[in-house]
Formats: C-alpha cells, structure tokens, sequence
C-alpha cells in the first residue's frame, strides 16, 4: 500500500435521497444498519458488561470476559453501547480515561493479523506480525508512566485459533500482567469455546467470567421493533405479532426479524393500488415476507422441472423402493427411466439425455451425483426426503 | 447492405456470416436475372441478426415471464442507488433459466436513470476467475480504482488489502458516499473460499452503517443457503428471487417461431415478412411441432433450445433460404444422437466381440467386476462353439484391444484396485448400457450374424 494513500470511497454527486412517506421511513428506521441509541431486552447484560468494564478502569487492573450466543442476538451492539457510555462518563470526569480498540477474527486473513492490527490501533505503527508481537508484548509487560487502560474487543474468537493457540494465549496472558492494565472482552457463538478447543493453559487465563445472550423471545423482538419504529405507525399489531413469534421458534434472531418487516413494507408498497394512499402493512404483507424467506424452493423447482426431469425422479424412488436402500446406480435408474417413458407413451430416452437430465438435476442439487466421469456407474441420492418429491410429483 | 456492412460489426460475424455476405455480390453480377430472387439481399442479415441471438445471448427487449422478479429486483437496487439503503440478495435458478440475462435486463433499466448513473458504482465478480478471496479482494480494488491501485496493479498484501477496502467502506455513509453494487456471479464457489471472509465482509457492510452497497449472487444451487456459515447466513437477509420457468408446450411453441423470426426493424422490410411467414408455416407443422415437444420434454431451458435453432440455422443457405421441418428434424437427431453408441460402431468386430463377452459376464454374475482373463474365456468359448474360427486372434492383440477399450473409457478399472495388480488380472466394470450394445449392433456396419446371434443368445 502506498505510504499516503487515504481509504475512500468516492462521494455522490446529489445527496441520498430522504424517505417520503410512512413505509419509507418505517423502512430506514427498520434497516438493520440503524442501531438505535439504547438497546431495549438487553438490559441486564449491558448491566453486567458496564460494571465488569467500569470496575477494571477504576481498579487499574486488567481482566477477561467471555461472552457467548447465537448470530443476532446483540452481542456486539451490547459491548459497543456500553463502551459508548462509558466514554460519555469519562467525558464527565466520572471514571478515569481509557482507551478502546477492536478486532475481528473475521475481518482478518490471517490470526497473527491480529498483533499488526492492534498494534496499529493502538500507536498508529506498521510492522510485520512477529515484530508486532514483540512491540505489544514489551508494551504490556513494562511499567509506563500515566498509562491508561485499554479495553479490547475481540470479535468471533474461534477464528483466532492456531494449532499451538499463541494469539489467544497472549491475548488472555496479557492482562494477567501487572502493568499491562489491558480489558479484553471475547465474542463468539459457542457457550463451550474454552473447553473445547483450548488448552488448559489458555481456558484457565480466559477465566470463568462469562456471559451468554440467550436467543430473543418473541415478546422481545416485539419490543425491539416497537422500539425501532418509534411511533411511527406502519404496522398492524398482529403482524408485528405474527413476525416476532415466527422468529422467535425459529431462531430468536434480530436481524431476520427486521428483514423480514422491512420485506413486507415493500410488499404492502407493491400491493397498494394508490402508491400515496396510506396503507399498514397488514397479516397478508407479513403473511407473504415470511413464505418468501422461510420457504424452501425444492417442491415448487420439482414441479417446474421439465417432463423427463419429473419421470427420472419417478424412477430414482421407482428404484430406491425395489432395492430398500437410499442409493442406486444410474444405469439402475436408467433401466426404470425407460420403462416409465414406455408407459406414459414418451419416445423412449436414449442413455445420453438421461444422463443429461440427471445432470441437471444434480446441478441444481435436488440430486446428489457422483462426478460425472464416472458415466453410467456413477451412484445417485436424492437430496430432499421422498415425501417432498412425491408430494410435489403428485400435486398437480 | 452495403452501408449494412460498414457499420461496427460485432465479433459474432464469423466464418459463416462473412461466407454469406461474399457469395452473393459474387453471383450477382453474372447473373442479373436472378437477382430478383429477394433471397439474396436479406440473407445474410438473417444469419447475423439470428446468430447474434443464438450465440450472444443478446438481451430481449422486454424479459418475458418474469416480470414480479424484474419489479422486485429494479425497485431494489434503485433503492441502493437513489436512497444508499444496503441490501443483499440471491438470484437462484436452474441452469439457463436466464438469471443473467434478468440480471443485465434490470441493469439496462436501471442505467437509464441519469442520477443513478452518475451515482452506482458496479462491480463484478465470477466464483469461476476469483477463486480465492485474495484475488477477489485485488479484483475489487481494481474495479473500485481504490486509492492503493495504480493503473491495473494493486499493491500491497493480502491482509493489507483487506484492511483498506474495509476501512475505505467504513468512512463512507449512507447519504453522501457512492452506493456500491457487487454482482457475484457462481456465488455457491465464493462460498468455498477459506472462512468466507469476502461473504462475511461484504454481508457485514451491507448490514451495518457503512458505505451503502447491494450484494447480488448469482447460482445455480437451491441449496446455497446451507452452503453460508451460521454468522454469515444470520447477516444475509434471505431475500430470493427464485427463477423456475413454468412455460407450457404451447408457450415454448410460440417462444420458438418468436426467437426464429425477424424483429420488424430489419431493413429489408419484404424479406423479413417472407422470412417470418415461413417460419410461421414452419411452426404450424405437425412434425416440427413434435420435435419441439420433445425437446420441451427433455428440458425447458432457453440454451439447448437456442442450441436447437442454431443447427437449423446453420443449414439454411443461398440456395435454400428457408427453414424446412426436415431441418429440425436432421438438428435434433443431431442434439439426440447417444454419445456412447456412435463410438460403437467405430470399434472393430474383435473389440466388439469383448464388449459382448463383458455383457454375458454382466448377465452371468449380475455386475460384478470381470478382468482381461474373464473376458478372453468368454470369448474363447464362443470360439470353441464354432467351426470355422476366423477370430482365432493371440493374446497380445485381444489385450491390446481391451486396452483401446480401456483408452475409449468403455470400461474402466474399479476403484481401490491399485496399479499394482499386472494389467491382465485388473477388476474392470463395463461402462455401458446394455441397451446401448444392443442397439450399436443392429446399426454396426456389416456386423457378422454369428456375432450378432451369440449376443442376442441368453447365455454365453
């Protein structure tokens, strides 16, 4: 990378446009991308988070924090309000100042990227990965005057394994140090990370400070969309009901929620004969967000499928059937596909378009197929349960 | 047509086309009686105007059949380009269901549009050239002419690649910076790449206050989504625009005289109007029709059909300037004809007498795998049954057709019997049909009734 060079993206010559009517604005408000100022149903872990963090910087001491649950729970959000809190406290005066840096196993190609970027973070230095990890390492062990404390963010922690685990070893010896005054939070998705792929040593240095976010139930995603709508009325209540207990069995994940909703505003947009008329967003609207994104497309692809793609199906369970196994040859299935296209009076297939038509529903993974060079001897197995294909055979 | 030819010629004018333009001003001049046949003037347009159709994949005016998806899409991504909202989505189809063509169809509209021109900045990836997330990211970089590429070149490492294309995204904002659109074609192979960092990454800005960008995958797969690592599915919104064609025989029947006629733009206006009643009447025929129902059968998508016309086309000359149904009848023999049984009837009577040897010992022993020495036996004993043996061949030259057959990939050894084992003594399975062997016999060329009596005998 050149010396100089500023990371940007050109910028826009008119301004981005400002939402217009109510389901716009419902619509920005629900993006994802709008993390509101407080974030409602989290309140006790943003407790718990706060007092651990606010304690530490007081102390001068250092320590570790493990923090765990399931994709869009608010495990970062959480962690990037209360440090936005704190540095409203420190702006007051009310606890000593302190420094906040994070990293993210994920925004790495490499775990010992880690050590360039946090100490680039922290003094603006470049250095190669081995040097970074002895500059951090002589800065956290020796005694500085006026030094304050730092607080890390470590962002998906499994993909910061190594065989020998020395990026997470130090990253977890590190605050053990007496002078090193060092705050590291941890984040990932799995509640037993420690005690099943680190070693003694370094599951001991995390500690047993831990916190997991427990998926949302549907009375909190409720609330988070109400929260996120703020008076701003797009909704029916029983579609906003509808949704949140959808996800909430399926998953208790935020994000999907606000798609979801976001989805069926444009929906009901669509839908709306008179685009200025002002429509909520109804049970129908929902209704139809959720098939679109919860369904699966095999049984709707089978039914598409053309004539012989149907009839090599029929055979493939015509022929799993006879053998009582989930699994047969092509050439096996090859002698039901023309026997099936002799009784429906089809011209009879040649081996050729049967392996083509097998391939083709390979491609598109309703089947799954040896490679192909293997010819007529290669094995074939549905993807799908033989219901689904029957069910979607036989509808219409 | 002159003035026709002066203009920008496309790379699709190949051979053919060149051929046809040169003959006629070649024949016309003798022949000045003649040059009332119309043929000569509006024939090779014809062949340029439908080649670029065939083989182009030029985009339709108007995508049919899809019009909620092309709404749902359009209106998508000009809310990324005009209100800098993130999105991302996945176009799912089968092969040739025309994902690209609505793809560039929604992005022909979508240009048109002054202020998303100035604004949208494109760029585009293939799983099949970024195999890896290192070119990727270098791919990216070029295409967004970020600050660290100098001309074509991109400097800097991996990780240092990385870190700037994620740091030039995080300054930009919803409001003022350029909205960003990534198209990622064989998007199931980007899945493959180590960690799915670019997924991440990429899913990651689009749900988060950053530069606005809209992430749209192209695949084939229907099961993309169980492809997605758990953090990286939670961050795409699961929107998905699945293509599955739903046309009817009649619909594919009237798809094929609209893809074989001319557009009304044709400069030669009395050409065309022959040229498409013809196809017209080609269209009403009862043999073409059940060519095509056939086809329609076999599958739905607009590839092999345009494959189909295209070896119509080519058949089509000066000389016959129309589309026979003989013509589609001699083209999808041509697409039908059975790969495996064509090189049958390139064999010789030694080779072929083996392959009818390893069909009894298939019949015998219900498929399990024979060597060379099972299957000179078997022949041996047919010998044996007959007076007069003409193919009373050595060893060597019976081995050494097995080893053709082997070349050809008729036969091919079971896996796990390693190169150890001397040649002779190799387990093989037969690559073939029966089917197939039965049918090669009755078209091989002077087949000897012996051979073709012992094959069609119960038993060896």
């Amino acid at each position: 990378t050149p010396r100089l060079a500023t990371p940007s993206i050109p910028s826009r010559t008119l301004p981005a446009r400002q939402p217009t009517n109510v389901l716009e604005e419902a619509r920005t408000r629900l993006h994802v991308s709008s993390v509101p100022e407080s974030l409602p149903c989290r309140e006790q872990e943003f407790q718990d988070i706060y007092s651990f963090v606010e304690s530490k910087i007081i102390d001068g001491t250092g320590g570790c924090m493990y923090i765990s649950g399931v994709p869009g729970t608010g495990k970062t959000a959480t962690v990037h309000e209360v440090m936005r809190c704190l540095e409203r406290a420190t702006d007051m005066d009310e606890i000593p100042p302190f420094r906040f840096i994070e990293i993210n196993g994920m925004k790495m190609t490499d775990p010992h990227q880690s050590y360039v970027q946090i100490l680039q973070k922290l003094t603006g230095q470049k250095a190669t990965a081995d040097h970074a990890a002895a500059l951090l390492e002589k800065r956290f062990s020796n005694p500085a005057p006026r030094k304050e404390t730092t607080v890390l963010l470590v962002d998906e922690l499994d993909l910061l394994w190594t065989r020998k685990q020395n990026v997470m070893y130090n990253l977890f010896d590190w605050p053990t140090r007496r002078h090193a005054r060092l705050v590291v939070l941890t984040i990932a998705n799995t509640m037993d990370l420690p005690e099943r792929i680190m070693i003694n040593r370094v599951a001991s240095r995390l500690g047993l400070t831990r916190m997991s976010f427990q998926p949302y139930s549907f009375k909190q995603l409720q609330q988070i969309i109400m929260s996120r709508l703020n008076k701003v009325k797009a909704f029916e209540e029983d579609a906003l009901q509808l949704v949140s207990r959808k996800v909430a069995a399926l998953s208790g994940d935020a994000r999907r929620c606000l798609d979801i909703c976001r989805r069926a505003t444009e929906i009901c947009e669509h839908s709306a004969a008179d685009p200025s008329a002002k429509g909520l967003v109804g049970m129908s609207h929902v209704m139809e967000a959720l098939n679109e994104m919860f369904s699966s497309a095999y049984i709707t692809a089978i039914k598409c499928a053309s004539v012989q793609e149907q009839l090599f199906l029929r055979a493939l369970i015509a022929e799993f059937r006879r053998l009582g196994l989930e699994e047969a040859t092509f050439q096996q299935v090859f002698v039901q596909h023309q026997a099936l296209c002799r009784v429906e009076g089809l011209q009879p297939v040649s081996v050729s378009e049967s392996l083509a038509v097998c391939q083709r529903l390979g491609a598109c993974r309703l089947l799954l197929l040896e490679p192909s060079r293997l010819g007529v001897l290669q094995r074939v197995r549905l993807n799908i349960s033989q219901d689904d294909v029957l069910f979607a055979l036989k509808a219409d | 047509m002159l003035a026709e030819k002066s203009k920008p010629q496309p790379i699709t004018a190949d051979d053919g086309v060149n051929a046809g333009s040169r003959h006629p001003r070649l024949s016309l001049v003798p022949a000045k009686l003649e040059s009332r046949q119309w043929a000569h003037h509006g024939f090779p347009q014809v062949q340029k105007v439908l080649r670029e159709r065939f083989c182009h994949q030029q985009l339709p005016e108007e995508p049919e059949g899809v019009e909620a998806q092309h709404k749902h899409l359009l209106e998508l991504l000009k809310r990324t380009a005009i209100h800098g909202e993130s999105n991302s989505l996945l176009i799912v189809g089968p092969r040739g269901a025309g994902k690209t063509m609505l793809l560039k169809c929604v992005l022909r509209d979508l240009l048109q549009d002054k202020e998303v021109q100035k604004n949208l900045l494109q760029v585009h990836l293939n799983g099949l050239l970024q195999t890896d997330d290192r070119i990727a990211l270098k791919e990216i970089t070029r295409q967004l002419h970020l600050e660290n590429a100098v001309g074509d070149k991109v400097f800097g490492s991996f990780a240092e690649n990385l870190a700037f294309l994620l740091e030039a995204l995080k300054k930009g904002d919803r409001s003022s910076s350029r909205p960003v659109l990534f198209v990622l074609d064989e998007f199931d192979l980007f899945a493959h790449h180590k960690n799915q960092t670019l997924l991440y990454n990429l899913f990651d800005v689009s749900q988060s206050a950053q530069t606005p960008i809209a992430v749209v995958g192209v695949t084939c797969r229907l099961d993309v989504l169980e492809l997605l690592e758990k953090r990286v599915k939670s961050r795409f919104s699961h929107r998905q625009i699945h293509l599955l064609s739903s046309l009817t025989v009649t619909q594919y029947l009237r798809l094929v005289g609209t893809q074989l006629s001319l557009p009304d733009e044709f400069p030669d206006a009395k050409f065309a109007q022959e040229w498409n009643s013809s196809i017209e009447t080609l269209c009403a025929d009862k043999s073409v029709e059940e060519v095509l129902q056939r086809h329609f059968n076999a599958s739905k998508d607009f590839r092999s059909m345009h494959m189909l016309l295209m070896l119509c086309l080519s058949r089509v000359s000066v000389a016959k300037p129309v589309i026979q149904p003989a013509d589609l009848q001699e083209a999808s023999r041509l697409c039908l004809a059975d790969a495996k049984a064509n090189m049958l009837h390139g064999l010789s009577i030694l080779e072929l007498c083996l392959i009818i040897a390893m069909k009894h010992l298939n019949d015998v022993y219900e498929g399990e795998p024979f060597n060379l020495q099972m299957v000179h036996n078997e022949f041996k004993k047919f010998l044996q049954r007959k007076s007069n043996s003409m193919y009373n061949f050595n060893q060597p030259v019976v081995r050494k057709a097995f080893e053709h057959l082997q070349q050809l990939e008729l036969i091919r050894p079971v896996e796990g019997s390693s190169a150890k084992t001397q040649s002779e003594y190799q387990l093989m399975r037969l690559m073939l049909d029966h089917s197939q062997i039965m049918e090669a016999l009755q078209k091989y060329p002077q087949c000897p009734t012996d051979v073709k009596q012992w094959a069609m005998s119960a038993f060896g």
